[in-house]
């Protein structure tokens, strides 16, 4: 992992603000809340990073669940995850797992949709970073109008 | 004693409101539906059809951290009906152990199919499945509303 990573936290999922919109949006802020990543993530996504939120346990493992309790068995440790690229108004992320037998240099990293790794890291209370890269990219007219509801509004019952 | 089946179909429930997933065993002698939700339904179809997607979905994503720590799913085994809720365990393989992991069926299943991994069902819930709720359900399913999923 090349550059600066800053650390970041999920403030909270809202609605997006098209009507009918078929997307959520995961609010994420770095420690100063000088920085603010808003990721457009699908219902189901959405309803995943909420309930890790919210400590919801559901009575059977829900998909995130399972991941965590499969990397868990087998000893896998997820350390980081991490918020790496935008594309086309695409983010990427990276989880980074380790074994038990490995040592930091052989850490494992798996290419990952930013929602399944924010669900996955809110149930392994692993830490989320954004390269400075990505913060440095983000265009402040998509930004602006995601501030202004932040102001107005709470972000609904997940803070 | 398990049955091998195969994912057969999935169809959607409009009494439910919910999608359905249909197992069959190779005679055809025994069937399973389980009921799915939206998420699951699509991760199930999209490897039923061979779909890939721009970006991994999360059972892509499941099995790509498989894969990279070397841990191999060698069956999904659908194990107990409690209360209307199906329970399923996912077995693998990873340095030489077995290890065996509570999952949901629609998830185990998703998992399987991505896996290439074979899909059993206990015995035992193949009797408590052929409830008269079931048989009233099949007797009004007609052969359209398998869809463009029956195989």
């Amino acid at each position: 992992m090349e550059g600066a990573l800053v650390k970041l936290t999920v403030q909270g999922v809202m609605p997006d603000a098209i009507p009918n919109s078929e997307s959520q949006v995961v609010i994420l802020q770095d420690e100063s809340k000088t920085n603010t990543l808003p990721i457009w993530v699908g219902v189901a996504e959405g309803t995943a990073i909420r309930l890790a939120l919210e400590s919801v346990v559901p009575p059977r493992p829900l998909s995130h669940d399972l991941i965590r309790n499969l990397t868990e068995q087998l000893g896998l440790t997820i350390s980081k995850v991490v918020v790496t690229d935008v594309k086309n108004n695409t983010y990427y992320a990276s989880i980074f797992l380790r074994s038990k037998q490995s040592d930091k240099q052989s850490e494992l990293t798996v290419d990952s949709r930013p929602s399944d790794a924010i669900a996955l890291a809110l149930r392994t209370s692993c830490p989320i970073y954004v390269t400075q890269e990505v913060l440095d990219h983000l265009a402040p007219e998509n930004i602006d109008p995601w501030l202004k509801i932040l102001g107005s509004k709470e972000f609904g019952g997940t803070v | 004693m398990l049955t091998q089946m195969h994912v057969r179909g999935l169809m959607f429930d409009p009494y439910t409101n919910a999608y359905i997933v249909i197992l069959r065993d190779e005679s055809n002698s025994e069937m399973l539906p389980i009921w799915v939700g939206k998420p699951e339904a699509s991760a199930i179809s999209f490897a039923m059809e061979g779909i890939t997607t721009p970006r991994p979905m999360t059972h892509d994503l499941m099995k790509v951290i498989l894969d990279t720590a070397g841990a191999k799913v060698i069956s999904v085994v659908v194990t107990d009906l409690k209360e209307n809720t199906y329970y399923a365990k996912v077995h693998l393989s990873y340095e030489d152990s077995e290890y065996s992991i509570d999952a949901r069926p629609s998830d185990a299943i998703a998992l399987a199919l991505r896996s290439k991994a074979p899909v059993f069902v206990n015995d035992n819930v193949i009797r408590k499945n052929s409830s008269e709720d079931m048989d009233r359900w099949l007797e009004n399913l007609k052969p359209e509303d398998f869809g463009k999923y029956d195989a």
